[in-house]
This record gives structure tokens, sequence and C-alpha cells, in this order.
């Protein structure tokens, strides 16, 4: 888990200019990811945790430079994404590979399997000579546990779980070192998602990939991660290992989060203490000043009483350690405590 | 459950472990052949099959009062749809029942047949291609499924109302919110609009929305997902339902609006004792709400239990593996996720036997060849439809998950 660092992402921006009027003047910006930045090990899962519209899925698309930033830089195995064009850029394309949210619209229904998950060796021939290509789409189907004499079938006489093993297969044709995973089981039924959990993680021990792991099921990224990056409005607000994140959050979107997800034990009903949060996710094309938080945020009301605190509301907190043992972890609050502590500061 | 209207979805191909043609037999009660299987019914031979239709008509003052506290019984209710690629039995004889204040949670996989339950009780079932071909709802002692559309409508909306997953397609883009809520007592109860708008006003209100009185005249499109969640609240609940069927109330909702939209449930139900029906997937949303849980799998019911002992102590193979198979938040498992193996069936080709059998670790020769098993009564509440339920392998699995929570004491970051 602890390899070398292979994709290192800078302060990516990606602002989505809003046009109005006749002429399509620009009059805002959709501030969709806001300035982010981490690291990926290779053969490690970071799971990007968020509500919908916090930029995650944006984001992923970014790390593929299926969109151009606004700025912010991706260094990949040393080499810029960004600024790489031509032979280069297919070069690294190739290492980075997708796999989408809906296995029904991502796979086109006109094509058998075999030219779906053989479709990334014509555009890069020199990973398998043409002779072997078939045997390799073959193999590829045995790996994510499908028939490979299925390999002349269409989409549609797929179910749901297995067509998201053919588009894990399309992602890892190319042997890719890190595979980004929009969303990849919240489609599925419930018995049919730990199958394709489980398939990642085989995957993953087998071919050493690393995996951007794009979700909003807080359990299911907890199963499957090594570190997760916590996202609200565009930014990482907390980033730390799974244990510190789910264990020990520290920032109070993480832990009104956590709090808010039911745990399948009827016993705990009631024992529970669910942080409620108020009111939905403020627009990112006019997020609050300060802290993106701050209008929704219980410890800043608490703390002082129905005003805010002035520190919340002017100064974006920086996603760092707090020096004073706190919060062992990266996390943007300007208050980062544990919940246990936050009693005292109270 | 769109994929049980969606013809592609359920022709989908076959689990490799299973074969499906030679495993087509009959399903009971009903009259099809491995042979009609294998050669889908023509369109004429489709319409002789026989289905309920109603014809009585209520007298216009008939009064709805439940007897000794129950709302609801489903009994024995069948349907089908019928479809170009032959005959699907979305739901093969299902019955529960529903109390005063009571919440039942349904729980099961799309094309098991949950919603499908809701739309034959609510009467709003797709006609063609869906039928209901078997059984009663009967709703305070009277069958539903034996009134004419006339009679029906009074009974939907003002005594059993649903809210669905989807409230942008469920509500009307062109007319305001306020117009659509005050369109139930222009309707039902013929106020004026000047009467029923103000009313509308009073019901946003009490489901939270705020700046009711000027958010009445906005669309749909100019609320959030949570705030149109509550619109269609409003409406369900504005002629006070004795009871409430949510349909996957907040599948397309974030965890921080789903626990909001689940509280306002509660708030509700505790103030008008109205039973609910909880559709739903979701092990953690049921483990927070419901009273009782009735699981279902390819269209029948294979464990009703209350809530507590369906957790501690699942004893039908499915619900053992479903429990297993959910990824927690407060602890980490293993590596590997105890899956179920195999996929769900395909309602078009449905195995024989229990329908469970293709992918249950506990199957012998009479689940594979048997008639499918029933429900049968192994505790003070608990059903379970299961010819092994009483094997030690299979009570020894129900006692495994018991133990399987041991993250309480993991967890003081998530509740202080």
């Amino acid at each position: 888990m602890n390899g070398e660092v292979i994709l290192q992402a800078r302060d990516l921006v990606k602002h989505y200019p809003i046009k109005a009027g006749v002429i399509k003047r620009t009059v805002g910006h959709v501030r969709a990811v806001d300035g982010v930045s981490f690291d990926l090990h290779a053969g490690e899962t970071l799971g990007v945790v968020g509500e919908s519209g916090c930029g995650k899925s944006t984001l992923g698309r970014l790390l593929l430079r299926l969109e151009e930033p606004t700025s912010g830089s991706v260094t990949f195995d040393g080499a810029d994404l960004y600024t790489a064009s031509g032979s280069m850029l297919r070069r690294m394309r190739r290492d980075i590979q997708i796999v989408f949210q809906d296995p029904y619209t991502s796979l086109n229904p006109r094509k058998t399997v075999g030219d779906i998950i053989g479709e990334p060796f014509d555009i890069h021939p020199d990973v398998v000579p043409k002779g072997g290509r078939r045997r390799r789409v073959q193999e590829l189907l045995d790996l994510v546990g499908l028939n490979p004499e299925h390999i002349n079938r269409y989409p549609h006489q797929f179910s749901g779980g297995q067509r998201q093993r053919i588009g894990v297969a399309r992602g890892i044709a190319l042997n890719p070192k890190v595979l980004v995973c929009d969303e990849p089981v919240s489609a599925l039924d419930v018995s049919v998602q730990a199958q394709v959990v489980n398939l990642l993680e085989k995957l993953q021990r087998e071919l050493n990939l690393a995996y951007i792991f794009i979700a909003h099921d807080l359990a299911v990224v907890r199963h499957i991660s090594d570190r997760v990056a916590v996202m609200y409005l565009g930014r990482v607000v907390e980033l730390g290992d799974e244990a510190q994140i789910y264990d020990h959050p520290t920032h109070p979107y993480t832990q009104a989060l956590l709090s808010a997800v039911p745990v399948p034990d009827p016993s705990l009903r009631g024992t529970r203490q669910q942080i409620m949060l108020t009111g939905d996710v403020p627009s990112p094309a006019n997020p609050p000043s300060g802290c993106r938080f701050h209008t929704r945020c219980w410890l800043a009301q608490q703390m002082a009483g129905d005003s805010v605190p002035p520190q919340c509301r002017e100064a974006l907190p920086d996603l760092v350690e707090r020096p004073d043992g706190l919060s062992a972890h990266a996390s943007a609050c300007h208050f980062a405590t544990p919940l246990g502590a936050a009693a005292g500061t109270a | 459950m769109s994929t049980l209207v969606d013809p592609a979805g359920i022709a989908a191909g076959h689990p490799a472990p299973l074969d499906a043609t030679t495993h087509i037999v009959p399903v009971a009660g009903t009259t099809a052949t491995a042979e009609a299987l294998r050669k889908p019914e023509t369109a004429r031979q489709q319409r002789r099959r026989p289905h309920i239709k109603g014809t009585i008509v209520l007298p216009a003052d008939h009064t709805w009062t439940p007897q000794d506290g129950r709302l609801l019984e489903v009994h024995d209710l069948a349907v089908e749809f019928r479809m170009r690629e032959g005959v699907a039995y979305a739901i093969n004889g299902v019955s529960f029942h529903l109390d005063q204040g009571e919440t039942l949670a349904i729980l099961g996989e799309s094309g098991s047949g949950k919603s499908v339950t809701a739309q034959a009780i609510m009467g709003i079932l797709d006609t063609p291609p869906g039928y209901v071909t078997g059984g009663e709802v009967r709703y305070c002692g009277t069958d539903l499924l034996t009134l004419a559309e006339k009679s029906r409508r009074k009974v939907r909306g003002a005594q059993i109302a649903m809210i669905f997953q989807d409230a942008l397609s469920a509500l009307n883009p062109v007319f305001t919110v306020g117009n659509q809520i005050a369109e139930m007592f222009r309707i039902h109860r013929g106020m004026n609009a000047t009467d029923a708008q103000a009313e509308a006003v009073r019901l946003m209100e009490r489901v939270h929305i705020p700046g009711a009185a000027q958010r009445v005249k906005a669309y749909p499109h100019q609320f959030s997902g949570g705030m149109r969640q509550r619109i269609m609240i409003a409406m369900a609940i504005a002629l006070n339902p004795a009871i409430l069927i949510a349909d996957e109330p907040t599948t397309a909702l974030d965890v921080t609006v789903q626990a909001q939209i689940m509280d306002l449930l509660k708030e509700l139900q505790h103030e008008s004792g109205m039973g609910m029906i909880l559709i739903t997937h979701d092990l953690g949303v049921v483990a927070d709400v419901a009273d009782r849980i009735a699981v279902m799998y390819a269209g029948r019911l294979v464990e009703t239990a209350p809530v507590g002992p369906v957790y501690a102590n699942p004893r039908h193979p499915y619900t053992q593996g479903l429990l297993e198979s959910v990824p927690r938040l407060d602890t980490k498992l293993g590596e590997i996720l105890p899956a179920i193996g195999g996929l769900p069936p395909n309602l078009l080709a449905m195995p024989s036997g229990c329908p469970f059998h293709p992918r249950c670790k506990h199957a012998i020769d009479v689940c594979r060849t048997g008639t499918p098993p029933l429900l049968q009564q192994v505790t003070a509440n608990g059903h379970v439809a299961c010819h092994r339920v009483d094997h030690p392998d299979v009570l020894a699995a129900s006692h495994r998950i018991a133990t399987v929570p041991g993250g309480a004491a993991t967890t003081e970051g998530v509740r202080p």
C-alpha cells in the first residue's frame, strides 16, 4: 500500500461559465472543483465521498483530462498531464482509465462485448498484437468473472452487475496503473454490489492497481478504501486514512455526514446521536464566504450562539494537520477537533 | 422497479450457473408449462388469461373504520405482466397486514415485486401489461380489488396515499406546487381556490418548507431535491390518509437530506397515527424506522418478522446473505464481503422449486424440484418460507450473523 506516489494533484480548479442573455455573456462561474490537492500511491485506494454536487465526479474527469482544468496541475509518473500532447498524452491516458457509474448507458448497445472491451486496443495497438486480441479479451472476461464464451453477446443480454463487470474489464484492458471508479456500484442491487466490490479488490491485489473510488455510499467507501477524502462544495474538507476519517473525524461536516448514515442494526435505534444538518448544500455558483460549510455548520452555531465565529465567515481554512495534536490528519476546519473533545471547547 | 416494465431488463442474460431452459417448471397457481414458456403466448392467448376486475360501487356515504386496529390485509396477491416476450409473474401469492400506527418495511431488490405490490394496493398498475390475477386487498374489511374504479378513486389519496422515489417526475412541471397541493382539496373536498390555496400553505408549513407563503407560487424545478420530496409528502398527507405508502422515498437523496426526510415522516406518523408501508432496499433506513419487516424475493415473501429478530437472527438464507453482504459504516469487516453468488432470477424464466435455490448454499433436492416453500411460523411473530429453515446449518448461519456487529465499541467517533 505504501508505494511511491504515482499521481499528484495540486490546486486543481474547474470552473464552468454560466452564460446568460442574447449574446451569451458570462455572468458567473460554477465552482465545481475549487482547489483540490492530494497524492495517490501505487496500489492504494483513495475514496472520495461527498454529497451530490460537491464536485467529486468532475474531479474524476479532470484526472483523466476528459475536462481541461481552469488551473492547477496533475503530475503522473513525474510528467504533467495537462501539458502533455500527442503520443505522450496517449501514453499517459493508457495508464489512467475509468469505470463509469451507469452500466446501462456507458456501453454501446450496438457493439458486442468483444468489440467494447477490445476497443482500447484499436487506440493503443502496441499493447496487444492484432492476432492476440480476441484471446486477450477472453482472458479479461475470465478475469472479471464472466464466461469467455459470451464474447459475441451484446450488452442488453447481461444484467446490471454483469454489465458493470464488462465496464471494469474495459477499464483494465490496457493494464493501467490508476483506475478511476466513478460510483461503480451505486446503480447495482445490494446483493450484486458486494460481488463487484469484491471483484475490484481482487483485481487490485492481482494487478497492483491504484483506485480513485468516487462514491456517495460511505459504508462501501470505508470497506474498500485505504485513505478517504471528504469533499464539500468543490473542496476537500478532510483527508486521512480510513480509520482516522471514520472513527475520529475532526471536521464538523464529516461528523454530521457520518452520523446521518443509518446503521443496519435496530438495537442501536435511539442510542445513536444524530447531528442533523439543516437546509441544503449552497449553490456552487455562489459559495459562502470563508469556510464553505459555515452556513450549515453545527459546531459554529454551538460555539457562537446564533451567529457564526467571524473566523469561519471570513477566512478559508486550509487542509492541514493541526499542530496541537487534536487532528492527526488533515482537516479544513478552524476548530477541528474529534467529537468527544468538542464538548470541552463548546 | 423499472426493470419490471422494461422487457430488456428482465430478459437480460441469465446467470451462468443456472441453465434457464432446463429449470422451467410451472409457477404455483398458474398453468404455464415449459412448452408455453419456450414459445411465448400470442396476444390473443394472453388476453384470455383471467384477471380480477372490480365492479362494486360503494354508496357515497361509505365510512371506513378499521376493525381492531387492522387497517390493511393483503391476502395471496398475484400480479403478472403480459408482454410480447412472455408472461412475467411479478407477484406470486403475497400476504401481509398493516395495523394503525405501524410501520411495515418491504425490503427487496429490483425485480422482487415490492413496488408492484404497492401499485396493486393503490390500484395504479399499468394495465396492460400488468394484471392482478388473484388475491385480496382488504382495507378496513372491504376488498379493494372488487371495487369499481369510481369507488377506488375515493380510496386513493383520501384513505391510502403514496409518495414516490423521484419527486421531479412525480410533480407536474407546468403547475405551481401550491396549485398541485391545492388540487387535492378542490377535487376531493370541493373547496374553492382561495381556501384550497390557504390549506396548501398550511400543509407546506407542516412539512417544514421555509417561507411557505411565498414558495407556494413556485414551480417544482425551483426547489431542491429534498424540498420537492417534502412537497410530495405534503400532497400525500393532505387528506389525512390512514395509510401512507412510501416507495423508496429517500433513494435519490443525499444522506444528510435523507435523515431530514425520514425524520419528517416519523414526526407526521407520530402526529396522525397513520400506518406506513416503507418500500426500500436500504437496510440501514429499515433498521431505523420499521416495526416489522417483510423481505421479498422474486415476487414472494421469504421472511416476515419484527425488525429486531430479523437483524439479530435472520432465518431465511436470502436474508442472511443480504445482511452479511452489506458493508457497515461502524466496523471494517474483513477484506472480502460475503456476497451472495449469482443473480436475481429472470421473472420470465423462474427457476423451479424455491426461486432462491440457484444462489442458496443450503439447497437440497426438494428446494430445486419441490413446490416453492410457503411461509411458515417459526417464532411468535416470525414467518419464513424455506424448506431448510430448521436445518442446523441454516440455524448456525442465523446465529453467526447475530454476533457480527461487534463494532459498537469502535464507533465512539460517530456516537459522542
